[in-house]
């Protein structure tokens, strides 16, 4: 990190002996170390540039306060990336913020769906699809929950939640109440959907942030300046999980599954297979409080295991200010790892999976924290930018006290983003600032999604920002690897394939991954799974492992395409093995 | 960790010449009276002979201030963010000032930096340490504070350059070892991590942070019985500490020891949960306003004492009554205060500053000292018996209560057996000049001379220099 920090230093050595003679060769001298200057900035081979601008997206994000502090101002929100109407394109919904007590507005804001018209181009079709919710977002999740192949969405806000129901022609309904799941009046945070029994519907996972409510509210100063409390002020509430009942209905499990035995403040949660067993366990992260990570044991019930697999705390045993988490086999060894992003003055944390239920923090040795310290971290992911077969770290920043400098100049409200290259040997190096304008933006983030928003087959950015427009980076890193996009279809097994894992075998590299819905900072993204396969250019297998059915092989796939993959189609079929 | 100033009447045993009782007895035979009178010359005698340092400070009459700037009430019509901002803009304005007078000292320069750190502003801070730097260049302190600066930036060499520095100035101060370990930690040099926490607890044997980072490093490299032996190490010292704790559950774990795990997780999860309990208890008091006046307090106690080494004992008293006032209980601004109404001979006011520490720290027994000694001053016996038996109360493993009510009894010509057994338990407890010079009084008031003798030789031993002594024991040796 120090090292690209430190800055391009150029010699040169101009002894001439004629004036003319002496100004051409320093005229060239110029020219040649420009070059240089360029070519080493532009060294990194991740290259994001802002093309916000061109989108046509003039959405903008209200915390909806009025200087009351109110603790849900500063985490909100998250964002979804999927395609609403599937036609083959990422489409994009950001969550907003509502009016809160005091806050007085003409016209209420409200969520946005943004359909994605090709060649960088969104339109707002909010109104269209009746998907404006006016309640104060905080998490989303996308799913088809009702297994009718169009992806559902589950919005987890400040008080009431909603579940729109797609009608498969452009347009949602609100089937909340029908649903029940509008989980009371609570501050919500990250949410997810999943298989927990197997059943092959996707169940509910809503977590919960604090409790809270306006007469509680805690107002406090640092230093005289008004200052939003830590959520240590607010008690902490137990998350929900509700199991599909298969016919448009839920029903609230919290307590029999084990996930309502434990109060914490969830913020970001991602779901995923972290012990290779065949079913989905969730890991929630909790703010200023040890982390949970609920092991499935196969049937919907979870045992709270955190601390036994050390994941609960960082390295030192101290609890992190846990905000977003994502997951993603960095070091390719086969096992899912967690990487955790946190509160100023401490490293986000990356928790390398080892394979037997355990965990260790592996944040100093990998240089994954690198840059994370004086900031605030959200929304995050791993991302293989490049597509050598590795998956990078692109951590989104902003401070959430919103005048920070004025008590603490050591830090700032408005952050750059931070991307972190693996270097393929199990270290991580940032290239922040060779990586393209779309690295320079300054503001305050909160979720991010990742996603070929262009089709173009690689990954691009899409980050919300605190009280202010997003922003989209276009992927344009100049020497990609091949790769190869993957689209779950299940049959048997929930139709979105979220939960399966998928194993692509190319050559001597292995790669995995699973179908997630909601994920990193309390947002939804990567319905498509990404494979970069460096200079392989055949894939020589793909094993998709259904939840709750069977393992499905794919052979000799050409690479630099999107392949949809149905459950059943693949040859060498097996029930119920285990991974 | 607080530091009191002892008044200098402690030190110097004896802060004035007590007048000899009056003796309101009628006539008495000769051998009475002549007894009454070598009593009285004794006393008289022991007096002269004990030490009386005259207060180096000059008496200066120092007038009750009412300036202004004396703000006995800050901001009752002030929201606290604006009293806030006032007393930072009144803080500045006084360490500006302090730059003003004292143009050739560092002083106000460190405490400006201070002052702009504790306010967040640690770019302004870090120009005024590297101010101070440049007239003094053997700061390891600045350097140390500059490290942190560059420490919460993640700029890990910057910071282990300046804590290097600081390290070259002094080579055995404190702390900085382990804070090279910390960032060479942040760039993964695990190898000079260690290195650097080796040598750390050469220099602080009771460092538990350390021997918890070396057992975090050592099981990262996966030496694991070092790991183990420097957790608990880190426990010996400190035996709430979770973190350890959390080390030896992990270690354990790796090593597939269930129980152990099992047990260390345990207490890992309870001394957690006592953490977290506390933390909640800190939030419930938290308070924004209290807190800056703390740190403004201090800063008005820095200002007192820099215009009262300057001789300034006016400005010294008012700046150091508006530390009072904005912290009361901050021991060390009672304490200077007091010290400058003993040097202005306002013991009456320095009485009074100590009787406010001993209601904040009352198992303090230098204030009961201090009250006991002024009250002899001001013939207050009854009140110096009452101090020194509550110094004797509270901390009876120090000699000086005893010595000095053993003086006050000799003093008063009352209780003399009983002065002795107190200047005998002062001698055991600390065979000190004083405590012997104070024996020897108590035996020669008692009879004793053989015994007196032998103290005040004791004493003259202990410091040949003194002259007092020396004028004792010929007086003593003289009648006998």
């Amino acid at each position: 990190m120090s090292i690209l920090r430190a800055g391009i230093k150029a010699t040169s050595s101009t002894k001439g002996r004629h004036p003319r003679m002496k100004f051409g060769f320093s005229f060239a001298v110029i020219i040649l170390l420009l070059y240089s200057y360029s070519e080493a900035l532009a060294d990194s081979p991740i290259l994001l540039r802002d093309v916000t601008n061109q989108t046509g997206i003039t959405f903008v994000h209200t915390d909806g306060g009025s200087g009351l502090h109110y603790v849900m101002e500063t985490v909100s929100a998250g964002l979804a990336l999927f395609d609403y109407d599937c036609d083959g394109d990422i489409d994009i919904y950001f969550l907003n913020g509502a009016p809160l007590k005091g806050t007085e507005v003409d016209i209420a804001p409200k969520n946005a769906l943004y359909r994605n018209e090709g060649n960088w181009k969104f339109t707002d079709v909010t109104e269209k699809a009746g998907i404006g919710d006016r309640g104060y977002g905080l998490g989303v999740a996308v799913g088809d929950y009702d297994n009718d192949g169009d992806p559902d969405i589950y919005l987890n806000n400040y008080g009431p939640n909603v579940l729109y129901r797609n009608n498969s022609d452009g347009t949602f309904t609100d089937v909340t109440k029908k649903a029940g799941v509008d989980n009371g009046f609570n501050v919500g945070a990250g949410t997810c959907f999943l298989d927990i029994d197997k059943d092959g519907d996707l169940d509910l996972y809503v977590s919960v942030y604090l409790e809270f409510s306006y007469e509680k509210n805690v107002t406090l100063t640092t230093k005289g300046f008004p200052v939003y409390a830590n959520p240590r002020y607010y008690p902490p509430l137990p998350d929900f999980l509700y199991r599909n009942n298969g016919d448009g209905t839920f029903t609230d499990i919290s307590k029999s599954s084990g996930v309502g035995n434990h109060a914490g403040w969830g913020m970001g949660i991602v779901c995923c297979d972290y012990d290779n067993d065949g079913d989905t366990d969730v890991f929630i992260g909790n703010d200023v409080a040890e982390n949970f990570l609920f092991q499935n044991d196969g049937t919907g019930k979870f045992e709270e295991v955190a601390l036994m697999s050390a994941t609960a705390y960082d390295s030192q045993g101290d609890e992190q200010g846990s905000m977003g988490v994502d997951c993603g086999d960095y070091d390719n060894d086969g096992f899912l790892d967690f990487y955790v992003t946190s509160y100023q003055g401490q490293l986000a944390t990356l928790y390398r999976n080892l394979g037997n239920g355990m965990f260790e923090d592996v944040t100093l040795v990998t240089g994954s924290g690198a840059g994370t310290l004086p900031n605030v971290t959200w929304g995050n992911s791993f991302v293989d930018f490049d597509y050598n077969g590795f998956r990078d770290i692109f951590v989104a920043c902003g401070h959430l006290q919103d005048n920070v400098e004025k008590f603490d100049d050591t830090t700032t409200y408005t952050a750059r983003n931070i991307l972190l290259m693996n270097t393929g040997d199990g270290k991580f190096i940032d290239v922040s600032d060779q990586s393209g304008d779309g690295m320079k933006i300054k503001l305050s983030s909160r979720g991010a999604g990742f996603d070929d928003l262009d089709n173009d087959g690689d990954v691009d950015v899409v980050i919300q920002n605190s009280r202010r427009e997003p922003t989209i980076l276009r992927n344009d890193s100049p020497s990609k690897g091949h790769w190869l996009q993957v689209r779950l279809q299940g049959v048997k097994t929930n139709r979105d394939g979220i939960g399966a894992h998928v194993k692509v075998v190319s050559g001597d590299l292995t790669l995995i991954d699973e179908v997630h819905s909601g994920r990193g900072y309390q947002s939804h993204y990567g319905s498509r799974l990404y494979f970069g396969l460096g200079s392989h250019d055949k894939v020589d297998r793909i094993e998709v492992s259904w939840i709750g059915g069977g393992i499905d092989i794919f052979e000799n796939v050409t690479v630099d395409k999107i392949v949809t993959l149905i459950e059943g189609q693949g040859t060498g079929t097996q029930v119920n093995s285990l991974r | 960790m607080k530091r009191r100033t002892i008044t200098e009447g402690r030190e110097t045993s004896d802060t004035g010449y007590p007048q000899q009782p009056a003796s309101h007895a009628p006539k008495k035979t000769l051998p009475v009276l002549l007894a009454g009178f070598i009593v009285a010359f004794n006393c008289y005698l022991f007096q002269v002979a004990a030490f009386s340092q005259s207060d180096e400070n000059s008496q200066t009459t120092v007038t009750t201030s009412n300036s202004n700037e004396l703000n006995e009430s800050t901001g009752s019509a002030l929201k606290p963010e604006q009293e806030i901002a006032a007393l930072k803009k009144e803080e500045l304005e006084l360490a500006e000032r302090l730059m003003k007078d004292f143009p050739d000292s560092i002083n106000p320069i460190m405490l400006m930096g201070n002052l702009w750190e504790r306010h967040g502003d640690a770019t302004r801070a870090m120009e005024y340490f590297n101010k101070v730097l440049e007239q003094d260049p053997k700061r390891p302190d600045v350097y140390k504070s500059i490290g942190w600066f560059y420490m919460n930036k993640e700029q890990y060499e910057q910071a282990i350059a300046y804590w290097q520095k600081a390290l070259e100035i002094d080579p055995e101060i404190t702390g900085v070892h382990h804070d090279i370990a910390l960032a060479l930690m942040g760039l993964n040099r695990q190898d000079q991590a260690i290195e650097e926490l080796e040598k750390d607890v050469r220099i602080s044997t009771d460092s538990s942070s350390s021997y918890f980072l070396l057992g975090q490093l050592y099981l990262q490299q996966k030496d694991y019985e070092k790991a183990e032996s420097n957790y608990k190490k880190a426990i010996e010292i400190k035996p709430n500490y979770p973190n350890a704790y959390y080390g030896l559950f992990t270690l354990s774990a790796k090593l597939k020891q269930q129980d152990k795990a099992k047990e260390y997780m345990a207490m890992f999860k309870k001394l957690k949960a006592e953490d977290m309990n506390a933390l909640k208890r800190v939030n419930e008091t938290v308070n924004d306003l209290a807190d800056m006046r703390k740190g403004a307090a201090e800063t008005y106690l820095l200002a007192g004492k820099m215009y009262q080494d300057g001789g300034n004992l006016q400005k010294a008293e008012e700046l150091l009554k508006k530390a009072t006032t904005l912290d009361p209980n901050n021991i060390l601004c009672l304490g200077k205060l007091a010290s400058l109404y003993i040097t202005t001979n306002r013991i009456t006011d320095a009485i009074q500053q100590y009787n406010r520490i001993s209601e904040i720290d009352p198992k303090d027994p230098v204030c009961h000292l201090n009250i006991g000694i002024l009250s002899m001053r001001l013939k207050q016996l009854g009140a110096a018996e009452k101090a020194f038996r509550k110094v004797i109360e509270v901390a009876p493993e120090i000699s000086g209560g005893y010595r000095e009510l053993a003086q006050l009894y000799l003093r008063a010509g009352k209780g003399f057996p009983e002065a002795r057994e107190l200047a005998e338990k002062a001698v055991a407890l600390e065979p000190t000049a004083l405590n012997y010079f104070v024996l020897c009084w108590a035996c020669d008031m008692n009879g004793d001379s053989q015994n007196a003798i032998k103290a005040i030789l004791q004493a003259m031993q202990l410091e040949p220099a003194n002259l007092k002594y020396r004028n004792v024991y010929e007086h003593i040796k003289s009648r006998n």
